[in-house]
């Protein structure tokens, strides 16, 4: 099965390593993610760069800006060349945020939390079902990290997202950094919250650091991943007791390329302990 | 169909995070709601979140001012020097202007809005200039990738037209606003002609070029080359056949074609 070759822990194809990334094969990274915003309908240097690794090296892709739980019109344009681009890569599922990122037109380059609500989940609904209709590979739903509710929330937030997963029937990216900022963000246990929700739908994770600003941690994607983090990554890998591709995330405060490949062998490591099955590890 | 509230708390997020007036915003995060017909505990959400609220208005802000910041630097250095730059980044941010889900596409939209609202033209007649001299060489550097043109030859004749490189781009301004910098963001007013293209490499390269240059470059896109010249009273065609030839060995044309 394609979906055998995404195991470990990948990295996000970022600007500043791709000349180094093109040149070299053997960098030991199992899988990348890219974004195809970035990539659809740019050009030059790096752009062929880009390409060069896209074409060579396993790829998972991750949208930015599809406003999932929004109300613009579809750009059916954009999801052409989006559909062959994720053919071109051949990635075996494309994700997106749940979240809204436009409203009238007006793009906001920031993921916006949707109200807690029947309506929304409903809306929301209808509009992951119409977007996996255009597209040639499995969507994939992601947890985004929020510091206000939208409106009077009508569920909690793991209602939300459960509700939304299973009635559009779409898999889930789980980003276990957002789980435990909004955990400090709105006091409540990560673990408690992961055992109600649905994990079978699980199909890739994500990790990243984040920061506190005063009394709000931040999912600034800029830090190393703290080990809090590393351990809700490791206790629901242990819970899925499945090989899911896990996503170091690193988009501020980018370091050298050799840095974020010891920072990945890291999690690799702690990736490959939990994943060790239990009559091994006490053996 | 009646608007849905989802809509409506959508809405209402967007105009707190894009909206001006910062002080009335900071002072009732609600007003943006009640100006959707949001009420009750929708409305008091808001309220009580203000924050946390204004945290959105601050990230998203902040990602979308960042590539005006790294793209305009000497725009920036100009109008915050006149304590403008703030003010001018409201206006474009209130004007929602940024309509693409691509994130490069930020500093042309800002360059857009400029060019649409003549923002501070009267008081800086080259704001324009300068802002698109700022971008140009990334717009090059980045133009889409396309398959190279065909049926086209090397070698220029009198009877040929000039095939540009699709990425390149022949610019004329009123000021020197490529030689602006931040420590002296002011142009100096000078007719100026630029040619931006992309080398082999795919990396953007400037080259100045003379008045004439520059309309021969223009012209002989339309009408044959000897035409373009003699009109430009260029009597003689060796010297401009040989700096053709070099514009596209180093890629700023794609070659030539006769004209038909
Ligand atoms: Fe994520």
């Amino acid at each position: 099965m394609a979906q055998d070759r995404f195991t470990g822990v990948g990295l996000g194809l970022r600007r500043p390593h791709l000349e180094q990334v093109a040149r070299m094969e053997g960098h030991g990274v199992p899988f990348w993610e890219t974004c195809p915003e970035n990539v659809i309908g740019d050009g030059g240097r790096y752009h062929r760069m880009a390409c060069t690794i896209l074409d060579r090296d396993p790829v998972l892709t991750h949208g930015l800006a599809m406003s999932v739980g929004g109300f613009d019109s579809w750009d059916e344009e954009y999801l052409r060349d989006l559909g062959e681009f994720l053919v071109r890569t051949g990635t075996p599922w494309h994700s997106e945020h749940l979240c809204f990122t436009s409203v009238d037109g007006s793009c906001l380059h920031e993921l916006l939390p949707l109200p807690f609500t029947r309506e929304a989940v409903r809306h929301t609904i209808s509009r992951a079902r119409a977007l996996q209709a255009r597209l040639p590979v499995p969507l994939l739903l992601e947890n985004i990290t929020y510091y206000a509710e939208l409106g009077a929330k009508e569920m909690d937030e793991a209602d939300f997202i459960t509700a939304v997963l299973e009635g559009a029937d779409v898999g889930w990216l789980l980003d276990v950094n957002n789980v435990y900022v909004n955990a400090l963000n709105f006091g409540f246990d990560p673990r408690e919250w992961l055992s109600r929700m649905p994990l079978d739908r699980v199909t890739q994770l994500h990790i990243a650091g984040h920061k506190k600003f005063g009394d709000l941690t931040v999912d600034t994607h800029g830090a190393d991943v703290i080990d809090p983090v590393i351990d809700l990554m490791q206790w629901t890998l242990s819970r899925l007791g499945r090989p899911v591709p896990v996503l170091l995330e690193r988009d501020n405060h980018i370091p050298d390329f050799d840095e974020l490949l010891a920072e990945r062998a890291r999690i690799q490591h702690a990736y490959d302990a939990a994943l060790v099955p239990s009559e091994v590890r006490h053996a | 169909m009646p608007e849905s509230r989802t809509l409506r708390l959508q809405r209402a997020l967007a105009s707190l995070v894009l909206n001006g007036d910062e002080a009335a915003i900071e002072a009732d995060p609600g007003r943006v709601a009640h100006q959707q017909g949001l009420t009750g505990s929708d409305l008091r959400s808001f309220r009580d979140q203000g924050p946390a609220m204004m945290t959105y208005r601050e990230l998203a802000r902040m990602s979308l001012i960042e590539p005006l910041e790294t793209m305009f630097p000497v725009l920036r250095a100009l109008l915050e020097g006149a304590g403008s730059w703030g003010g001018c980044v409201e206006a474009f941010l209130d004007a929602r202007m940024v309509r693409s889900p691509q994130y490069r596409d930020i500093a042309p939209a800002f360059l857009g809005w400029l060019a649409a609202t003549r923002w501070g033209q009267d008081r800086w007649p080259f704001i324009l200039e300068l802002a698109h001299a700022e971008i140009l060489e990334v717009l090059v550097a980045r133009f889409p990738d396309s398959n190279p043109l065909e049926g086209l030859h090397a070698d220029p004749g009198p009877q040929d037209l000039i095939i540009l490189d699709p990425a390149t781009q022949v610019v004329s301004y009123t000021h020197a606003v490529h030689c602006a910098c931040s420590e002296s963001p002011v142009p100096e007013a000078r007719p100026t002609h630029l040619l931006a293209f992309r080398d082999g490499e795919g990396l953007a390269r400037l080259m100045e070029l003379t008045p004439a240059t520059a309309a021969l470059l223009v012209q002989a896109q339309t009408c044959p080359l000897a035409e373009a010249a003699a009109a430009l009273n260029v009597p003689d065609l060796t010297p401009v056949t040989s700096l053709l030839r070099d514009l596209r060995s180093d890629g700023a044309i794609a070659g030539f074609r006769s004209f038909p």
